[in-house]
C-alpha cells in the first residue's frame, strides 16, 4: 500500500512536470490549432536564459521568469509572423516548418554550447518535505502548483476576459470573428506570444530539474502533444489532467513493468485515445475538426 | 463552407495540357531520366568516397520516393516511416546474423511483413485528419524506438546489431563501394519505375482523389480507406526493401541510427519537399541536391560546430515549406510556364 502511494506521489509530480511544459502547447495547438513541432525549444530557451541569468546575473531561477518569459514569448511572436502566419491555412506545411525551427534551434544550441550541459546546480533542488513517509521533492511540488495556478489563469484568461473569447472566437470562425470587430492577426499574433512565453515560463521553473542541454525539448515534445490530445481539445482543464495521468502512467509502468517501457505504455495509451475519441477525454465530441475546416 | 466547388490550383494546371500521359512518353521520360541520374555514377567512377555518397543518394532518393507513394500522392503525412524501415533492417540483419539467410531471399517476404505492419497500424489511424494523423505516426515511430532499445535477444538493445563482413554477392555484402553503388541504383530505379507506374494506375488517380478531396472522393464512389491502406502498403513494403539495404550497407544497425527522425522518418518527408511533393522525380532530384550537400557541412563542419549541417537543414526546411511548396519540379515548371508565355505574348 505504501509503495503505491509512494509511486502515486512520483507520478503526480511528473505529471506536474508534464502540464507545465504542456501549458503553451494546450494555448497553441489545443485552442487555436497551429501544429508547433518547435514547443519544446522554446522550453529549452527558457531554460538556457534561466542558466545565463543565474550564472552572469546572480538571479534565482524562480525570479527569472519576469525576464525569460516575455523574452521567449517574443521570440514567439517572430516566429509566428514570419513562419505561421503565411501557413496560417496549411497545417501540412507548418508540420515541416516548425519540425524545420527545432531542428534548426536544437542544433544551433549544440554548435553554440558544443554539446556541454549546464546545471543551476543544487541551489534550489535539495529541499525535500517530508510528510510521514512520503518524501516529496520541494522544486517538483512548486512545479506542480505552477501548473495548477497557471492552469486556473488560463482557465479564467479563455473563459472570463474579452481577450479569451476573442481567441476561442477566432478559433471557430474566422470570418465571423472578423465581422465582430476582433483583429484576426493579432489575436493569432498574440495568442501564440502567450504560447511561447508559457514555454519559456515552464522552462525557467524547470531548470533545478533538468541539466540543460540543446536536445532537451526532445523530452518534452511528443509528451507535450500527448497531454494536449488526451486531456482534450480546447479543454484547459483536460491538458491538466492529461498532464497527470501521463505522469501517473509513467510512474506505475516504470515501477511495475519496467523503466525502458515507461513512456511506450503511455505512447500507446495516447494512441488508443486519439483513435477512439480524437477529441481527447474531456474535449467535445468533433474537437478535432475545429480549426482545420476551410475556412475564408 | 463549399470553398471546394474550385477545383484545386495544380489539377486546373496539370489538366490544361497533359490528359494522361501515353505509357511511351511516360517510360521514356522514365528511361531518360534513370540514365541521367546514372551520369555522376560514371562519371566519378573512380573516386571512393564520391561513390559513396552517390550511393547513399541514390538510397535516400528511393527511400523519398517510397515514402512520396502515401505521402505525395496520397497526401498522408506520416513521419513514422521510420517504423517500417526498421522492419526492413533489423529483420534482414538478425536473420542474417542468427541463420545466415541471405538478404536476396529474405529481402521481399520481409518486405511483405512490413506492409502488412502498416496496415495494421494504419487501419486505425486513418480515420485521423491531417496533423494529427503526423502526430500518431511519430508516437509510432517513438514506440518502435523504445521497443527496439527493450527487446535486446531480438535487436540487440542500445548496443545494436553488427553484420560480420562475409564478402559475396550471395550475402548482398561487397568490398567495393561501386558494387553498393549499382546496388542503391537498381533500388532506386525500382522504386521510381512503381511510381511511373502509380501514377498512370487506377489506384494512383484514387490517391490523388483522396488527397485532394477526401469526402469529395468518397462521394463519387472511391474506397477511401482501401486506397489509403494500399498506398500505404506498397510506400511501406518498399520502404523496408530500402532497410534491408541500408543495413547490409552499414552492417552496424542501432536503435538511434533508425529511428532519429531528423535522419529517417522526417529525413525521406523533407527530401521530398525539396524535390517537389507528389512529383514523380521530385524524391530523388532532393535526395541529389540535399544529400551531397549534407555531406560537404558534415565534412567542413563537423569538428568545429557540431550540429551545424542539421541546422542548416532545418532552416532550408523551413524555408522550403514557405516559399517552395512545389520544390524543384514546381519551380523548373513555373519557370517553363513563364518562358512559354512571354513567348506567345511576342508573337504579333
Amino acid at each position: 500500500m505504501d509503495q503505491i502511494l509512494t509511486v502515486l506521489t512520483v507520478g503526480i509530480l511528473l505529471g506536474g512536470i508534464y502540464g507545465l511544459v504542456s501549458i503553451g502547447l494546450n494555448l497553441i495547438f489545443g485552442v487555436v490549432r497551429i501544429v508547433n513541432f518547435a514547443q519544446g525549444e522554446l522550453v529549452m530557451f527558457g531554460m538556457y536564459g534561466t542558466y545565463f541569468a543565474y550564472t552572469h546575473l546572480h538571479i534565482h531561477p524562480y525570479l527569472s521568469v519576469f525576464i525569460v518569459a516575455p523574452l521567449v514569448g517574443l521570440l514567439g511572436m517572430v516566429i509566428q509572423r514570419l513562419v505561421i502566419q503565411p501557413l496560417t491555412s496549411e497545417p501540412n506545411m507548418q508540420i515541416f516548418a516548425t519540425f524545420g525551427l527545432l531542428m534548426f534551434f536544437q542544433n544551433t544550441m549544440l554548435a553554440v554550447s558544443r554539446g556541454e550541459a549546464y546545471s543551476v546546480g543544487s541551489m534550489a533542488g535539495t529541499g525535500v518535505l517530508e510528510l510521514g513517509d512520503l518524501k516529496l521533492s520541494s522544486v517538483r511540488l512548486v512545479t506542480l502548483g505552477a501548473a495548477t495556478l497557471i492552469t486556473i489563469g488560463l482557465h479564467l484568461f479563455l473563459s472570463r476576459t474579452m481577450a479569451g473569447r476573442a481567441i476561442r472566437a477566432v478559433t471557430q470562425d474566422k470570418r465571423a470573428a472578423r465581422a465582430m470587430g476582433i483583429n484576426v492577426e493579432r489575436t493569432f499574433l498574440i495568442t501564440f506570444g502567450i504560447g511561447a512565453a508559457l514555454a519559456g515560463m515552464a522552462g525557467a521553473l524547470l531548470t533545478p530539474i533538468y541539466s540543460i542541454t540543446p536536445a532537451v525539448g526532445g523530452n518534452f515534445i511528443l509528451a507535450a502533444f500527448a497531454v494536449v490530445v488526451l486531456g482534450g481539445l480546447g479543454s484547459v482543464w483536460g491538458a491538466y489532467i492529461g498532464g497527470l495521468i501521463v505522469g501517473i502512467v509513467e510512474a506505475f509502468a516504470g515501477f511495475y513493468i519496467d523503466p525502458v517501457l515507461r513512456s511506450a505504455v503511455w505512447f500507446i495509451i495516447f494512441l488508443i485515445v486519439l483513435i477512439v475519441r480524437p477529441a481527447g477525454l474531456l474535449g467535445q465530441a468533433g474537437a478535432e475538426e475545429v480549426g482545420f475546416r476551410e475556412q475564408h | 463552407m463549399n470553398s471546394t466547388n474550385k477545383p484545386p490550383r495544380e489539377a486546373v494546371k496539370a489538366g490544361a495540357h497533359d490528359v494522361i500521359p501515353s505509357a511511351r512518353s511516360a517510360w521514356g521520360k522514365y528511361a531518360a531520366g534513370m540514365a541521367l541520374a546514372l551520369l555522376p555514377f560514371a562519371l566519378l567512377f573512380d573516386d571512393p568516397h564520391w561513390v559513396n555518397i552517390i550511393a547513399v543518394t541514390y538510397l535516400m532518393g528511393g527511400l523519398a520516393a517510397a515514402w512520396n507513394i502515401i505521402g505525395g500522392f496520397g497526401g498522408q503525412f506520416s513521419l513514422g516511416h521510420g517504423v517500417f524501415f526498421g522492419i526492413g533492417a533489423y529483420t534482414t540483419a538478425s536473420l542474417f546474423i542468427r541463420f545466415g539467410w541471405s538478404p536476396w531471399l529474405t529481402m521481399v517476404p520481409i518486405a511483405a511483413l512490413a506492409a502488412g505492419v502498416a496496415m495494421l497500424i494504419s487501419w486505425p489511424t486513418f480515420r485521423l485528419r491531417g496533423p494529427f494523423f503526423a502526430i500518431a505516426t511519430l508516437a509510432f515511430n517513438e514506440v518502435a524506438f523504445v521497443l527496439a532499445n527493450h527487446m535486446e535477444s531480438l535487436t540487440g538493445g542500445p548496443r545494436g546489431l553488427m553484420i560480420p563482413f562475409k564478402a559475396g554477392i550471395a550475402n548482398m555484402i561487397f568490398s567495393q563501394r561501386w558494387q553498393y553503388a549499382i546496388l542503391m541504383f537498381c533500388f532506386v530505379a525500382l522504386v521510381i519505375g512503381v511510381s511511373v507506374w502509380l501514377r498512370r494506375s487506377r489506384l494512383g488517380y484514387y490517391l490523388l482523389a483522396v488527397r485532394e478531396d477526401e469526402d469529395a472522393a468518397r462521394a463519387a464512389g472511391i474506397d477511401v480507406l482501401g486506397t489509403k491502406l494500399r498506398g500505404m502498403a506498397l510506400s511501406a513494403g518498399l520502404t523496408s526493401i530500402g532497410g534491408t539495404l541500408f543495413a547490409m550497407y552499414l552492417r552496424y544497425i542501432d536503435p538511434p541510427t533508425i529511428f532519429t527522425l531528423s535522419d529517417i522518418g522526417v529525413k525521406f518527408a523533407l527530401l521530398s519537399l525539396i524535390g517537389g511533393i507528389g512529383t514523380v522525380a521530385g524524391p530523388l532530384l532532393g535526395a541529389a541536391l540535399i544529400i551531397p550537400f549534407e555531406n560537404w557541412l558534415r565534412a567542413e563542419f563537423a569538428n568545429s560546430l557540431p550540429g551545424v549541417s542539421l541546422a542548416i537543414l532545418g532552416l532550408l526546411m523551413v524555408l522550403a515549406a514557405l516559399f517552395m511548396k512545389r520544390g524543384i519540379v514546381g519551380a523548373i515548371e513555373s519557370l517553363f510556364k513563364r518562358l512559354q508565355g512571354s513567348k506567345s505574348k511576342d508573337r504579333p
